[in-house]
């Protein structure tokens, strides 16, 4: 009794499996995949200043291209062919102040696989470096992560996927997972010195897509 | 501090001389089981209808408690906070909700609402009762968790009594304990002298995480017999305390490294005059005055000078009218003003006094409409001059099922009205960044003239929804099941539930230019508290004792919890994505610990020898929410949970000498960052003498 009513929820699950096969059948959406990017570095600290007691670094941004999936040189960031820059725990698109392209951005809360398609009515913004608003904003819990004061540690806040727009004019979705070497943030009792020389290490997902819907 | 052991040595001789009246008795504390925080009046702790824990004297010695939060970190239900001195948490709800008395009045003083226990010496204790759960109406309407009431005596029948005692970190007390009885006059002094190096348990760090202090608490209370019907009751304490801080403070990446000297005294005096009309008609008078002050100067190490002062005063006059109607009836009724005031570098100016004033009634039913019910019903009605007035309800029922079993229920509605600091602070924390606090009088209009000054960088959504402050709202049930089978044995079980709407929370409603935090009050929140307690006494055999109690207390924010149902609260999973909190994962308000517990062994003999051994166990809590996620679960950052041991010996010889030994936290748990008030291993030895009355 209970194999054939197991073998009829198969059959129906069975049908309805083909029935959607058919029906996607008719439309051409390339299923785009998310990759994850491990250590990423983004002008990682060199030391502390003596007379300051604060952290110094090269003060360089790290320019990445989603749409070729690598690093770009310094040198081409007068150009079209990154789309995000990350130095510490600020992101620059590709647009605005920050560069020449048609970049810009959002922060959707939300989760990564529940983002299908941008709704139409979502602004992008975009980088202004004189009134030091940015498409993504700074700052602890404003945009993408949040600081501990008491902990020193920086955790990229759950459910927030920054949404940007690259230098060419496509849609990328990015979630950041992590801020330290390794992916692994660091335990509350490490060293103020891993604390320190193990962050700025971004761990992150993102989806491009490449025909310019603004699907995923 | 060594003119203060010399001015201690001084007073000792006079203090001999002052003890010519012989009292009759020998020393027998056992006036136990007599309980006055329900009623204001002494009753058996058989035939009161909320529960109480009495600690009497006795255990205070034997545990070798110095302050009240020795003591009372070791009580069922009740847990040591840190953090603006030590309060105490009382049914998971913060200390504001629990009222700390002294002879039935009230301590002022409190930080961020924490008053700090360690102010409150306890040499001449006679017992403290704790009352848990919304038990009473005569003591103020925000009494939910419950009433701590710590109990002198001034017709003690010891009449001299000194102890001194050394410990770890070089910690001295001494303590002087007089009394003087006749027929008509009865008078307690008491003089302490605490002291303590202080203590660092980080490695390699210079600052001591408890700071260098030096107290001194004087009390003294007169008793005067008027009359058979009529007698007069005067009392005064003094606390002098000078802390030797050196701090450091992170705030936005940046450490600040400051020292200085904070200075606190806080004094209280009451009077009452009491006078019994008839059997059956008694009357009260009394007066409270009562002030705290508090100095705190500060070097940064940039030389920036930093000064924070705070003055709190509170004048009270009452009177309580009982009256037996019946056989089973008694009635209470009283009325009362309060005018209270406070002063603060943290205020706007602190030449200007901030002030407010209540005037109160109340009244109290207890009916016994047979031998097996005591009923008692009480409403009180604050007139409160910053906020609007407001009834509190509370009730309370015990049932004598049979001669073993009782059943006790309490529920009550209370209401705790915004504090001075939460409507006048303002300010800026120059040792910490700058960040500022605003409390909301003034809030939206001090924010506003900064702006316009240009060095407000951004106001949040809720800066816009700051308006003057809403009480807190409560109600709370309790209900217990006592069992004593024989008198060798007795277990209590005990459920509660709190709830409170309006909550009052500090919230950033903004930033400097500088980025540096703007925080103000917002009544947001809606919590709960709920849990269960258990705790039981056993004789094992003459002399032998053993006790213990389990609390598990479950607490959460309501509109969160309908946050994380609503699914738009995010956490990660283990693979590093995001993915939405379920509430299995929430772990309700931070610094609450599910689990608790505490297990004792006593033993004394009755040639005077006693030795102890006690276990507590607290479970781990929520500290930080590291995941910015706005809400406490599994991925934020914890306490660890951890057990700490304690054990004392000693003998009362016959002569009146007592010696006693002690180790605390035996197996030296050390959490730096998040038990600061509780150092490594330390050790005390103890000597005591008293003048015995030989009849």
């Amino acid at each position: 009794m209970r194999n054939f009513f197991n073998q009829i929820v198969l059959v129906v699950v069975l049908s309805v499996g083909l029935f959607a096969c058919s029906k996607s059948d008719t439309t051409t959406v390339v299923p785009v995949t998310a990759i994850t990017v491990r250590n990423l570095s983004a002008d990682t600290v060199l030391g502390i200043n003596s007379t300051t007691g604060m952290p110094y670094s090269a003060g360089k941004y790290t320019f990445y291209s989603l749409e070729k999936n690598g690093i770009v040189p310094n040198t081409d960031s007068a150009s079209t062919k990154w789309d995000i820059a990350f130095a510490a725990t600020k992101i620059l698109t590709n647009g605005g102040t920050s560069g020449v392209g048609l970049g810009g951005a959002f922060v959707f809360t939300g989760l990564f696989d529940d983002l299908k398609t941008i709704s139409t009515d979502s602004v992008f913004k975009t980088d202004n470096s004189a009134t030091a608003t940015y498409a993504i904003t700074t700052g602890s819990g404003k945009g993408w992560y949040v600081y501990d004061q008491l902990t020193s540690l920086i955790t990229p806040l759950a459910g927030r996927i920054l949404v940007i727009r690259t230098a060419s004019g496509k849609y990328a979705k990015l979630e950041v997972m992590n801020y330290y070497k390794g992916g692994v943030t660091l335990l509350t009792s490490a060293s103020d010195a891993d604390k320190l020389s193990k962050q700025r290490y971004y761990t992150f997902h993102f989806s491009y897509q490449p025909n310019g819907t603004k699907t995923f | 501090m060594k003119k203060s052991i010399l001015y201690l040595l001084c007073i000792l001789p006079g203090a001999l001389l002052a003890q010519i009246k012989v009292v009759k008795d020998t020393i027998a504390m056992d006036g136990d089981s007599v309980v006055v925080t329900a009623t204001r009046s002494e009753r058996k702790l058989s035939n009161v209808t909320v529960p109480v824990t009495i600690v009497n004297a006795k255990q205070i010695q034997q545990t070798g408690s110095l302050r009240l939060t020795d003591i009372l970190k070791e009580q069922p239900g009740l847990t040591m906070t840190s953090g603006f001195g030590a309060g105490v948490q009382l049914q998971g709800l913060n200390p504001d909700y629990t009222i700390i008395l002294i002879n039935g009045e009230p301590l002022v003083g409190r930080t961020a609402g924490v008053l700090d226990l360690n102010r409150i010496a306890l040499g001449n204790v006679k017992k403290i009762e704790i009352v848990k759960g919304p038990s009473s109406s005569l003591y103020g309407s925000e009494a939910m968790a419950g009433v701590i009431n710590i109990i002198t005596d001034a017709s003690s029948k010891i009449p001299l009594q000194a102890s001194l005692r050394y410990g770890t970190y070089d910690t001295k007390d001494a303590s002087v304990n007089t009394a003087l009885t006749s027929k008509q006059f009865f008078y307690q002094g008491y003089y302490n002298y605490y002291a303590t190096d202080g203590y660092s348990i980080r490695p390699n760090s210079a600052s001591r995480v408890t700071t260098p202090i030096e107290r001194f608490n004087i009390n003294q209370q007169f008793k005067y017999n008027i009359s058979n019907t009529t007698n007069l009751v005067v009392g005064g304490r003094y606390t002098d305390e000078q802390i030797k801080s050196d701090i450091s403070v992170t705030n936005g990446g940046t450490t600040i490294h400051s020292n200085g000297k904070e200075h606190n005294t806080d004094y209280n005096l009451s009077a009452s005059l009491n006078h019994r009309f008839s059997n059956t008609v008694k009357t009260s008078f009394r007066s409270y005055l009562t002030e705290y002050n508090s100095i705190q100067n500060l070097l940064t190490l940039s030389g920036a000078p930093y000064t924070d002062v705070l003055n709190h005063l509170f004048k009270r006059i009452e009177n309580q009218t009982d009256w037996v109607v019946g056989k089973s009836l008694t009635a209470i009724i009283g009325g009362g003003a309060v005018w209270e005031g406070v002063k603060s570098s943290r205020y706007d100016s602190e030449k200007v006094r901030k002030s407010n004033s209540i005037q109160y009634g109340f009244t109290q039913l207890e009916w016994t409409p047979n031998a097996k019910f005591i009923i008692i019903g009480g409403i009180r009605f604050d007139q409160n001059a910053a906020f609007a007035s407001a009834w509190s309800p509370k009730g309370s029922l015990l049932y004598k099922i049979n001669k073993a079993n009782k059943l006790k229920l309490s529920v009550g509605q209370g209401f705790k009205a915004p504090d001075f600091r939460q409507l006048y602070l303002d300010f800026t924390n120059a040792a910490a960044g700058g960040y500022s606090v605003f409390g909301t009088a003034q809030a939206q209009k001090v924010i506003g003239t900064l702006n316009d000054l240009g060095q407000i960088g951004v106001l949040y959504d809720n800066f816009y929804q700051l308006k003057v402050l809403q009480p807190e709202y409560s109600t709370g049930i309790h209900l217990s099941w006592d069992y004593e089978p024989t008198n060798k044995t007795f277990i209590s079980i005990q459920a509660f539930r709190n709830d409170i709407r309006n909550l009052i929370q500090v919230q950033q409603v903004g930033a400097y230019v500088t980025g540096a935090q703007i925080y103000s009050y917002l009544n947001i929140g809606r919590a709960f508290t709920t849990g269960i307690e258990i705790e039981a006494k056993q004789q094992l055999a003459d002399g032998l004792f053993v006790s213990g109690g389990y609390q598990y207390v479950k607490t959460g924010d309501k509109d969160q919890i309908a946050q994380i149902k609503a699914g738009t609260v995010y956490t990660r999973d283990a693979n590093g994505l995001s993915k939405r909190l379920s509430l299995s994962e929430y772990v309700g308000l931070p610094n609450n610990s599910k689990h608790k517990f505490q297990l004792k062994l006593n033993y004394y003999h009755a040639n005077g020898f006693f030795v102890n051994i006690r276990a507590l166990y607290r479970s781990k809590w929520a500290v930080n929410n590291t995941n910015g996620n706005e809400v406490y679960d599994n991925g934020d950052s914890f306490a660890s949970g951890y057990i700490s041991l304690h054990t004392s010996i000693g003998k009362d010889f016959k002569n009146g000498f007592s010696v006693q030994g002690g180790c605390d936290n035996i197996s030296n748990y050390i959490d730096a960052l998040n038990l600061p008030n509780l150092p490594g291993r330390t050790f005390f030895g103890t000597i005591k003498y008293q003048i015995l009355n030989k009849k």
